[in-house]
C-alpha cells in the first residue's frame, strides 16, 4: 500500500496549494496575454508566473516546492537514506545552461535539503509527471525506498515557445480543451510536488492512496497523436486491471486535454473505447496552461484537492463538444464525493501514462 | 520558372536533410507527400513553411494553406510566383 | 533471476555487438559515422535520415541487438518489451541545434524541435517495432548499473517480460551508447547483477 499526500502547487494561480485551490474553486485562470513573447514578437497567451526571480527559475521553484513539502511531513524524512527525490521535467534549467539542464539543479536540492540520495530525473515529455509518480509508487511498493518525493517542474522559455510556434501548435486564444473551437495549446509554467510513502504517519494531513499505474507507447508517430488512442487505451486498461478496479468505480477523470485538435480527439476515442466516456472529466489546462513535465504532477495535486474538497471542477475553456465521441465534460463546479480518480497523460514520443488515486 | 523549380528542389533537399537524393531525382509532378514520391510527413510540411520564409520571404500563417501548395514542385513553384506577385 | 542476453556498444569510432566488432569509423568516407554503419549493415529505413543523433544511435544499436537476438520479435507480445533508457545530457545535442536554427538560421526548425526531448528515441524504437510496452527515460549524473537493476526488476513485477535498456549519451563529438537486452531466461548468458553489468558496460562508461 502506498500513500500519497503533502501535495504542493506553485503556479500563476498562487504560491501555495491553498491559494491555488481558492483560484481553482473560483474558476480563475492563470493564463494572461504576454506582449511580444513570440518569435516574431507576437503577443501570446501564456500561463506565466509573475514576479519570480529572473535567473535559475527552475531551481528556485523546485527549492520553494521542497521547502513547502518539508513543512507537511515528518522532519526526518527528507534527509533520510530511505527517501528518494524524483524530478519530473522536460527542459529543466535549459534557460540557464543547455548542456546542464538537470544535474546542477539536482545538486542544489541535495545541498539545500541534505538529501541522502542523488535525485533521479524522469524526462519523458508530457507524461513525465504521471510516470514519475508511478515510478515513486513502484519504488515504495517494492521497498527500494520508504518514501519518494516527486517534484514536477518546467518553466517557460523562448526555446519551448518558439518550438511550439514552429509546430503551429499555440492557440491564439486561452486554450479550450475538448471544445469545438480549440486550436492549440497555451504554454504554462509551474511546479507541483507530492510525497509517496509506505508510512501514513509521516504526513501531517491525512494522505490518500496511490494505486500505481502504467505507461504504454502508441507506436504510431513521434509528434502526432494516435488516430485510435491505442496507447492511452492500453495504459488505462493495464492500470485498471493491475489494481482490480472497474471503470464503474471511477468517479472522475483528470484528462490530459492539451486543446490541440488531434490530441483531444485521440483522448476522446481512447476514453470511449475504455467505456469511460460517461464519467465526469476535465482538463486543467484552461487554468494552468500546459506545464509540460510538471503537468502530470500539478494536475494530480489538483485532483487530490478536488477529492479533499469533494468538488468536481469545471473544465475551463470548454463550451461545445468538439470531438467525434462525446465525453462527460464538467461545465460547472459541483459538490460530489470523489473516492476514486483516474489521472492520464499523453505526449510526444508516443507516450501515455495513467494512475489512480483513492480516498482512504 | 524552371530555375525556380530547380532552386526549390535544392532548397528542399537542404532544408529537409534528404540524404542520397539529388534534384534530378525529384520529378516536377511527383507527389511530395506520397510514398511513391518523396514520402514527406506533417513535420516536413512545417519545415517547407520555414523554407518559404527563409529563401523566398513568404510568410505562411495558416499551415492548411501549405497543403495544396506543397503537393508537387509544380504547385509549389506556382504558389511562390503567385505570392511574390 | 534475469540475464544480459545481448548488448551493443557504439562509440566515436567503433561499434560492437556482444563484444565483437561490427564497424570501425572510416575517416576517409564522405558519410557521417552513423550513416557509415547504416549503409554497411544494409539497413533499410529511410526515416533514419530524418532522425537526430540520439535516435540514430538508438535505432542502430537496437537493430543490431535484434539481429543478435532475432527471436525477441516473435517470442514476446507487443506490450511485453519495456524500454528503459538513461543518459547524462538529455537531448542537449539537438537542443543546441534547435537554438541555432532560430538564433542563426532564420527560423525555429520544427523538425529539430520534435527531437528536443530525450524520450523521442524510445518513440522511434516503439514505432519501428510496433512495441506498445512501458517506456522510461531518466537523466542521471552517470551510468549507474543499480538504476537498471532496480527498474527492470520493477517492470518485470508489473507485466513486462523483457527490457531493452540503454545508456545513450551524445553531446558534440562525444558518443557513448550502450544498449543491452535483459531477459528472464538466458542459458549460458551472464546473470544480471552489478558486477556483470559493470564489466560488460566497460570501464570507460563507468568512470566517465
Amino acid at each position: 500500500m502506498s500513500y500519497i499526500g503533502a501535495e504542493v502547487i506553485i503556479s500563476p494561480l498562487g504560491e501555495t496549494t491553498e491559494e491555488n485551490w481558492r483560484a481553482l474553486s473560483e474558476n480563475r485562470s492563470g493564463i494572461t496575454k504576454v506582449n511580444a513573447a513570440g518569435y516574431n514578437d507576437e503577443n501570446l497567451f501564456l500561463g506565466s508566473i509573475q514576479n519570480h526571480a529572473a535567473e535559475s527559475r527552475f531551481t528556485a521553484l523546485t527549492i520553494r516546492a521542497l521547502s513547502q513539502i518539508a513543512e507537511k511531513i515528518d522532519r526526518n524524512v527528507l534527509s533520510s537514506e530511505r527517501t528518494i527525490v524524483i524530478l519530473s521535467s522536460t527542459k529543466g534549467a535549459l534557460d540557464v545552461n543547455v548542456t546542464d539542464q538537470f544535474q546542477s539543479p539536482a545538486a542544489m536540492l541535495v545541498e539545500e535539503f541534505k538529501l541522502a540520495n542523488q535525485p533521479v530525473v524522469i524526462s519523458n515529455a508530457c507524461i513525465s509527471g504521471v510516470l514519475a509518480i508511478n515510478v515513486a509508487g513502484n519504488l515504495v511498493k517494492n521497498k527500494i525506498y520508504d518514501h519518494a518525493v516527486v517534484i514536477g517542474c518546467d518553466v517557460i522559455s523562448d526555446f519551448v515557445v518558439y518550438g511550439f510556434q514552429s509546430l503551429f501548435a499555440i492557440s491564439d486564444q486561452p486554450c479550450k480543451p475538448f471544445d469545438a473551437a480549440r486550436n492549440g495549446i497555451t504554454l504554462g509554467e509551474g511546479c507541483g510536488a507530492v510525497v509517496v510513502s509506505a508510512e501514513k504517519s509521516i504526513f501531517s494531513e491525512s494522505p490518500l492512496h496511490l494505486l500505481t499505474g502504467s505507461s504504454a507507447n502508441d507506436a504510431n508517430h513521434i509528434s502526432g497523436p494516435s488516430r485510435t488512442g491505442e496507447g492511452l487505451f492500453r495504459s488505462i486498461g493495464k492500470t485498471l486491471n493491475a489494481n482490480q478496479i472497474s471503470g464503474e468505480e471511477i468517479d472522475f477523470i483528470s484528462a490530459h486535454g492539451t486543446a490541440t485538435v488531434f490530441n483531444d480527439e485521440m483522448e476522446a476515442i481512447a476514453f470511449d473505447r475504455a467505456g469511460l466516456s460517461h464519467i465526469p472529466l476535465n482538463s486543467l489546462k484552461g487554468y494552468f496552461g500546459h506545464t509540460l513535465g510538471a503537468a502530470g504532477v500539478i494536475e494530480t495535486v489538483a485532483s487530490m484537492q478536488m477529492m479533499r474538497n469533494s468538488t468536481l471542477l469545471k473544465s475551463v475553456g470548454f463550451g461545445e463538444t468538439g470531438t467525434s465521441r462525446s465525453l462527460n465534460i464538467i461545465t460547472e463546479n459541483r459538490q460530489k464525493e470523489l473516492n476514486t480518480v483516474l489521472k492520464t497523460a499523453s505526449g510526444f514520443g508516443g507516450g501515455n501514462a495513467s494512475l489512480i488515486i483513492r480516498s482512504l | 520558372m524552371d530555375n525556380l523549380k530547380e532552386d526549390l528542389k535544392k532548397q528542399i533537399i537542404e532544408q529537409l536533410n534528404l540524404e542520397d537524393i539529388t534534384p534530378a531525382d525529384i520529378a516536377d509532378d511527383a507527389l511530395l507527400f506520397n510514398d511513391s514520391g518523396l514520402g514527406l510527413d506533417s513535420i516536413d510540411a512545417l519545415e517547407l513553411i520555414v523554407l518559404l520564409e527563409k529563401y523566398h520571404g513568404i510568410q505562411v500563417t495558416n499551415p492548411d494553406e501549405g497543403k495544396d501548395a506543397f503537393k508537387t514542385i509544380n504547385t509549389m513553384a506556382a504558389y511562390v510566383q503567385k505570392r511574390k506577385g | 533471476m534475469s540475464f544480459i542476453t545481448a548488448y551493443c556498444h557504439l562509440r566515436e569510432n567503433v561499434c560492437s555487438v556482444n563484444g565483437e566488432l561490427v564497424a570501425t569509423l572510416d575517416k576517409s568516407s564522405e558519410d557521417a559515422w552513423f550513416k557509415q554503419i547504416y549503409k554497411a549493415q544494409e539497413f533499410v529505413y529511410p526515416k533514419f535520415y530524418k532522425m537526430d543523433t540520439l535516435s540514430q544511435a538508438g535505432y542502430l544499436a537496437s537493430e543490431l541487438i535484434k539481429r543478435a537476438a532475432p527471436y525477441i520479435v516473435n517470442d514476446y507480445a507487443d506490450d511485453e518489451i519495456a524500454l528503459i533508457f538513461a543518459n547524462k545530457s538529455s537531448s542537449a545535442d539537438t537542443d543546441l541545434r534547435f537554438i541555432n536554427s532560430y538564433e542563426h538560421n532564420g527560423a525555429p526548425s520544427p523538425s529539430l524541435f520534435v527531437y528536443t526531448l530525450p524520450n523521442i528515441v524510445l518513440g522511434e524504437i516503439a514505432i519501428l517495432n510496433k512495441w506498445y510496452g512501458e517506456n522510461m527515460f531518466a537523466v542521471l549524473p552517470k551510468f549507474t548499473p543499480d538504476f537498471f537493476l532496480t527498474h527492470t526488476q520493477i517492470l518485470f513485477s508489473t507485466g513486462s517480460k523483457t527490457a531493452l535498456c540503454g545508456w545513450l549519451e551524445i553531446l558534440g563529438d562525444k558518443i557513448h551508447a550502450f544498449l543491452f537486452l535483459i531477459e528472464q531466461a538466458g542459458t549460458g548468458k551472464p546473470e544480471l547483477n552489478i558486477e556483470n553489468l559493470s564489466n560488460i558496460a566497460g570501464p570507460e562508461i563507468i568512470h566517465n
